[in-house]
């Protein structure tokens, strides 16, 4: 699902670079967690396999589709992150003004997925992330357990090729985050994505089918 | 005795000259008065109506052509106490036609008053209104009229020749117009005049040759005896002769006064009474704009002729539109019979009732 | 897609209903002020041109003197219906007569209805069937259904009309029915009317009709070549042109402040987009993370702009609609400028110019939001997800760049010099074009300039030693200078424009005073409108037992110059040719005239419309043929906006004139004041003249002076107000965006009061950066106004008067009224509960 090789990034005036070399894959059903220390490229990592930031040299190939994101512009970058990438982050950032429904159709929106498909989907989906009945909701009314259900909605209703966590469980309690990591395994499972998780925490790491740790010689 | 626009001048303006304040001194038309020209040729602006009156038919560039320029003088009564040259003492209308052979007829109306926009002499025949003009002229050749007149779909300007001397209607001049003696005009003829000149159509400028008829009368006197209308003739003949005939008819289409002038070709003139002439329609014409059916086809007896008209076009019905609207059936028509000839005839009071 | 767009606009609108409603309502503000202004315009022109077709006709071409005391000789109309090419001539005469003791003359037409019939039809008259009346070549006179409602007067009835010296007692012959419903006027035999009132052997006008394929140009230019001096030919798109010109000056100027509110709305919609891009940046970075494609990011702000700018400008329509009704019935067609009758005109919208506004007010929107929409556009998503709008992307990590611009000073000294020599360009068509681009450069000038001054102001406020609270919103803002800057700006641009307006009418308004002071040298003025005054009167002041120590005729006339231009005035004065200084303001010198040769002396506006300036020798179309006169001065003149020429008595009489005044200017007997206006009074009753006091005359021209100015006064009102919607809109927003660092202020233990009056001292020190700004530009622009753009739009020079007291007055309310503006900001803000705030991330 995830296809990265020869991959370097540095900043200008940074002395060395972030990394280089790099090389990675997830494959299909696949939930790898991406660890290491704080500052040590991890997010710009996870930037640059979403295309958010440009990586200075190698390739970045998702799904089937063989585009290496890399080399794209970033229109098509934009376009290839609506249909193949389902994103769930720390701060959940779901849009305030939207109501909860709205916010999952989003991904659906911006992928071209046909109008009819809308409303069945985003149905089952909420029911699968323990949330029927929350469509009509504004997401203020929403605690951040069910804001985090929200996020894993809206990353997997487009059935993208791959799942981009950072610290999904970052901002919930233990408890809270053992239900939402584990309702978003099961479903990226479900669905034959890959998924890359970026976590400090060892038991979201322990949850994964690999960990990758990030260091300042490479990936191990 | 035509001259339906003349007429009906109290009418024109209906709302404007609907009388005069004080009552107006006309001189009275009387026998005996001797005629001298040029001096008669020009206006007699006393008398409550005057017109020139030219009609004639054209034989280049093409036969068949009629055309017709009127100057008509009205003195309505209006203004008499006004002592200003400007005044609307004295009214000058100017109507002019051109009658194409299957084609339509074209027609150009011209107002104003005297010493504004309008202008005529006393002592000769010089009419103007703007550029509409009707002259006489004194040349090394002999004597000629000219007629100039323009409108946006025609124009002309034509010298009519006289080949013969005047004709003086009635007795000297004086031509009576009803029973009673007061009811009578001063009418000078002067037929088979020589046309030349220029006819501009839709901008198309020809030379022209052709017959022209010339008539000068004025009067005070009005329609008389109940007449609601007339049928009027002017024929030059083709063999040099001339033919004025004309008759007053009353509500029931009766003749109530009736009298025709011949001019052989060898000059002699004969007159015929009331009794002596008669009209008869032999064809109607329907005119779909007015409604009014017009004996275009009409057999004229008087002594012992007998002539019949051919219109060169069956719809020769003008409406002057300007001040007021008289519609009447004035155009050129062949003459067969006895004698033949072409010349102008007029159907006046066919379209409604002229009032007075 | 555009379900999304659409979701978003309405979440937009849900939760920033106020700035949103604002912004509209300022698009509004200036499509409604713009479309009513051509509403009213439209509607008066299209009145005065019907009333000029009512009375006129449509006439290829018109054949009148160049001189309003002169006539058409009745041998050239004459000469000229001969003209082949000419279908008829309709002569004229257009006199003004008073009827009975009516106060007021009222126009009286001689026509011929024959030719009027083929050129003026709606002037024929209609005869009354039921009186017994005359017919209209008997001296029967016919009036328009309004005058003899006015007159209260029948058909039957018998009038005098009165003409200077000469009387007509006639009877009223029945009306005019095809004259519009407004207009006053008498019909009459065009030979009756000659011989009542003259001229004699002439009339006023020819006009003509030309025969359909006539070359008009050719036609008249062979025509003009054989025309008398004194007389000219007019071709009918001369007299829409010259009623065109009457007020397009007025008009463009009117326009220009309908441009400024609608500038002023395109800045406010600015501010809202700008601040609405800043409080959503993390929103819109979610959506381009989630693959909303760069463009749409940039189209939706747009979107999101033509959203507020399509209802905004339709509401404008609407309101501009109903400002031009109620303009009209309050002000007339002219908005109080007196260019045209005082009746109100009707509305009648059109479409192609109500689509224009609409795009107008549309393109103001898009204006105000493009910039906005290219921030947005610009921004880096992964940064502004995590900490939120960065007001300089492109220098890509940094979210507040700390004086990242340097102080450029060359650059606006550079434009400074463009506008100074935009401001000494000469007209353009006529127009002060290079007057309005110098303020539009001020403008941007003052805008531009806003960071560096608020960089310098806060910078050095900073430094000052302050309470912890204020030290840090003050330092917030001399780092965040976008912000600020947009804050600032809108209150420059409002402010400048009306101080700068203040300005302009206040010096207009000295000038006029001092001015009146100069052309009002008598106590007394008499005068009778439009018609000569009776002879008997004139001998009478001669007379020894006459209450007065002096008395000055003025005789008043016009002449036509061009025909294309309205006409310019003539006035017969007895005035001094040695001195004429005594009684006209010179703007300069006067020269000596050589003894034989006729002087005048011209007002300023002739001087500026047809280049004449002093000691040139003129050739003027006076009493029939071109008179050589040598141009003694040019005087002052405020009220006569298209020129006017004085000629002496004197002179006038050698030229073989006739002198027949029309005002007087008399000086009572000292101690005879009251005995004066007693005296005068069986004269102005009798003949309906006016005699009015100098006091009573400036009080009177300066209200018609206050009054030509409501609707500047009312756009400046405008305009104040949106300045200050601008600041209180980004002020909150601004606020707003650093609600979490006031949140964390306030955990750390600063109160609510403490915070808010930090949050209004920011917004006082902005207002103050913008009115200082603002005040440097209006006094800029005032001067513009005043010294480029009157003398070119209206021909007259006046010298600077800044009222400062009402300036800076004006500046303190404002200020003040920021201070309130920065309280609603700061309350919105501590609203919010500290912990909401930190807990939210964003």
């Amino acid at each position: 699902m995830l296809t990265v090789a020869d991959l370097a990034k540095g900043y200008p005036g940074a002395g060395r670079p972030l990394f280089c070399d790099l090389a990675l894959a997830v494959a299909a059903g696949e939930v790898v967690a991406l660890v290491g220390e704080s500052g040590i490229g991890k997010s710009t990592l996870l930037n640059c396999i979403a295309g958010l930031e440009t990586a200075d040299s190698g390739s970045i190939r998702i799904g089937r589709q063989a585009l290496d994101i890399v080399r794209l512009d970033e229109t098509a970058r934009a376009a290839l992150r609506a249909r193949s990438i389902g994103f769930v982050f720390q701060a959940f950032h779901v849009l305030p003004t939207l109501t909860v429904a709205q916010n999952i159709a989003v991904p659906l929106l911006l992928g071209s997925v046909p109008g009819g498909e809308h409303a069945p989907r985003i149905q089952t989906l909420l029911e699968r992330v323990g949330l029927a009945g929350f469509g009509p909701r504004w997401p203020a009314s929403l605690s951040g357990g069910e804001l985090q259900r929200v996020a894993i909605a809206r990353a997997l209703v487009h059935r993208p090729a791959l799942i981009l966590a950072d610290e999904p469980t970052g901002n919930l309690d233990p408890r809270t985050a053992t239900e939402v990591l584990s309702l978003l395994l099961e479903r990226v499972r479900e669905q034959h994505a890959g998924a890359l998780i970026v976590t400090h925490s060892q038991h979201v790491a322990q949850c994964c089918d690999r960990v990758l740790t990030l260091t300042p010689d490479g990936l191990e | 005795m035509r001259r339906r626009t003349f007429l009906s001048t109290p009418l024109l303006l209906p709302t404007l000259v609907t009388a005069a304040d004080e009552p107006v001194a006309y001189p009275a038309v009387r026998p005996g008065v001797k005629l001298v020209f040029p001096r008669d040729h020009g206006a007699h602006p006393d008398y409550r109506t005057e017109w020139w009156y030219v009609t004639g038919a054209l034989d280049s560039p093409r036969r068949d052509i009629g055309f017709q320029l009127t100057f008509f003088r009205s003195r309505p009564g209006t203004a008499e106490a006004l002592p200003s040259p400007i005044a609307a003492r004295q009214i000058v209308f100017a109507h002019a036609a051109l009658t194409i052979p299957g084609d339509r007829l074209h027609h150009a109306e011209r107002v104003a008053r005297a010493n504004l926009g309008a202008s005529f002499s006393r002592l000769d025949c010089d009419l103007g209104i703007g550029a509409w003009r009707m002259t006489r002229e004194d040349r090394s050749t002999g004597e000629v009229f000219l007629l100039q007149m323009q409108s946006p779909q025609f124009s002309y300007d034509f010298t009519l020749k006289p080949s013969q001397p005047l004709l003086l209607q009635g007795d000297g001049g004086y031509s009576r117009k009803g029973r009673s003696p007061e009811l009578a005009s001063y009418y000078v003829s002067w037929p088979q005049l020589q046309v030349d000149g220029v006819l501009v159509v839709d901008g198309r400028r020809q030379a022209v040759s052709g017959r022209a008829w010339f008539d000068h009368e004025w009067s005070t006197a009005v329609l008389g005896d109940g007449a609601v209308g007339w049928d009027w003739l002017g024929i030059n003949l083709a063999d040099g002769g001339a033919l004025m005939a004309f008759r007053l008819r009353d509500a029931r289409g009766a003749t109530v006064f009736a009298d025709a002038a011949w001019r052989d070709a060898a000059g002699r003139v004969r007159q015929f009474g009331a009794a002596e002439v008669s009209f008869t329609p032999l064809r109607t014409w329907l005119s779909a704009r007015s409604g009014a059916s017009y004996p275009v086809q009409m057999e004229v007896r008087f002594g012992e002729h007998t002539l019949r008209t051919l219109p060169v076009l069956d719809d020769q019905e003008l409406s002057t539109s300007r001040p007021a609207e008289v519609v009447y059936w004035e155009g050129l028509v062949k003459v067969d019979g006895t004698l033949k000839g072409r010349g102008y005839l007029e159907l006046t009071g066919y379209a409604g009732r002229l009032q007075l | 897609m555009t379900l999304l767009a659409w979701w978003l606009v309405r979440a937009q609108f849900r939760t920033r209903r106020a700035a949103t409603l604002l912004s509209m309502l300022a698009i509004a503000l200036g499509v409604a002020l713009g479309y009513a202004i051509h509403l009213i315009n439209d509607a008066a022109l299209t009145d005065f041109n019907r009333a000029l077709k009512t009375v006129q006709g449509d006439p290829d071409a018109v054949l009148a003197a160049r001189d309003s005391a002169g006539s058409v000789p009745l041998a050239t109309v004459n000469a000229i219906a001969r003209d082949p090419a000419v279908l008829v001539i309709a002569p004229v005469i257009d006199t003004r007569v008073r009827i009975d003791r009516w106060r007021t003359p009222f126009r009286l037409i001689g026509i011929d209805v024959f030719s009027a019939a083929a050129v003026m039809p709606r002037l024929l008259p209609r005869r009354d069937e039921r009186a017994a009346t005359k017919s209209i070549f008997d001296g029967g006179v016919y009036a328009s259904p309004a005058l003899l409602d006015k007159l209260g007067l029948q058909a039957g009835a018998t009038v005098t009309l009165v003409r200077g010296e000469h009387e007509w007692l006639t009877t009223i012959a029945g009306d005019l029915p095809a004259v519009g419903p407004d207009e006053l006027l008498l019909v009459a035999d065009i030979a009756w009317v000659q011989d009542r009132f003259g001229p004699v052997g002439a009339v006023s006008e020819g006009r003509v009709r030309l025969a359909p394929n006539t070359d008009l140009a050719s036609w008249r230019a062979a025509l003009a070549a054989r025309l008398p001096a004194g007389l000219l030919i007019r071709a009918a798109d001369d007299d829409s042109t010259r009623v065109a010109n009457v007020s397009r000056a007025y008009r463009v100027n009117l326009n220009v402040l309908a441009l400024v509110a609608l500038l002023t709305g395109a800045f406010l919609v600015f501010a809202t987009q700008l601040t609405a891009v800043a409080q959503r940046s993390a929103q819109f970075a979610l959506l381009g993370v989630l693959g909303l494609s760069p463009r749409m990011r940039l189209l939706q702000v747009v979107l999101e702009g033509l959203a507020i700018g399509v209802p905004g400008a339709l509401l404008g329509l609407g309101l501009g609609y109903l400002l031009a009704i109620a303009f009209t019935r309050l002000l007339g067609g002219d908005l109080g400028g007196g260019y045209f009758l005082a009746s109100a005109p009707l509305i009648v919208p059109e479409l192609a110019p109500t689509l224009g506004f609409l795009a107008l007010g549309c393109a103001a929107s898009l204006a105000g939001a493009l910039y906005p929409a290219y921030l947005n556009r610009r921004q880096p998503l992964a940064q502004a997800l995590k900490m939120g709008f960065s007001q300089n992307p492109r220098a890509g990590g940094a979210i507040r760049t700390i004086r990242t611009t340097r102080p450029r000073g060359l650059r606006p000294l550079l434009l400074v010099l463009v506008a100074l020599g935009l401001a000494q360009l000469p007209p353009i068509v006529e127009l002060p074009l290079g007057g309005y681009a110098a303020i539009a450069l001020v403008l941007v000038i003052g805008v531009g300039s806003a960071p560096l001054v608020t960089q310098c102001v806060f910078g050095w406020f900073a430094g000052c030693r302050l309470p912890a609270a204020q030290q840090i919103a003050v330092q917030n803002v001399a780092q965040a200078p976008l912000m600020a800057q947009v804050a600032a700006s809108g209150l420059i641009v409002s402010f400048a424009l009306t101080a700068s307006m203040v300005i302009m009418v206040s010096s207009f308004r000295v000038a006029v005073d001092h001015w009146l002071d100069h052309v009002l040298p008598a106590p007394l003025y008499l005068r009778s409108k439009g018609t000569p005054l009776p002879q008997e009167l004139l001998a009478a002041l001669t007379r020894p037992e006459a209450p007065f120590a002096r008395v000055e005729r003025t005789a008043y006339g016009s002449l036509t110059i061009d025909s294309q231009r309205p006409n310019v005035a003539l006035l017969v004065r007895e005035i001094e040719r040695s001195n004429p200084a005594a009684r006209l303001p010179f703007t300069g010198p006067v020269l000596a005239s050589p003894a034989d040769t006729v002087v005048v002396w011209i007002s300023e506006p002739m001087h500026e419309i047809y280049r004449i300036t002093p000691g040139q020798t003129l050739r003027l179309p006076l009493l029939g043929s071109e008179v050589k006169v040598f141009v003694g001065g040019v005087w002052r003149d405020y009220s006569r906006q298209f020129g006017a020429v004085v000629i002496s008595r004197d002179d006038f009489l050698r030229l073989g004139g006739v002198f027949q005044p029309t005002d007087l200017a008399l000086w009572p007997l000292p101690g005879q004041e009251a005995l004066a206006g007693d005296w005068l009074a069986p004269w102005t009753s009798g003949y309906g003249l006016e005699l009015a006091d100098s006091a009573e005359i400036r009080r009177l021209s300066l209200s018609i002076f206050d009054r030509s100015f409501a609707v500047t006064y009312a756009l400046e009102a405008a305009a104040m107000l949106i300045g200050l919607f601008g600041l209180a809109v980004t002020l909150a927003a601004s606020v707003w965006l650093r609600a979490r660092e006031l949140a964390t202020l306030a955990a750390l233990g600063f109160d609510r009061r403490m915070l808010s009056r930090a949050v209004m001292l920011e917004g006082a020190l902005i207002a103050a950066v913008g009115l200082l700004i603002g005040l440097a530009c209006g006094v800029a622009i005032g001067a513009v106004l005043t010294y480029v753009v009157n003398p070119q739009a209206f021909h007259w020079r006046m010298p600077l008067e800044i009222p400062w007291s009402t300036v800076l007055a004006g500046a303190v309310l404002t200020l003040l009224a920021a201070v309130v503006a920065s309280h609603y900001a700061a309350r919105q803000t501590t609203r919010l509960t500290v912990a909401q705030v930190l807990a939210s991330a964003q």
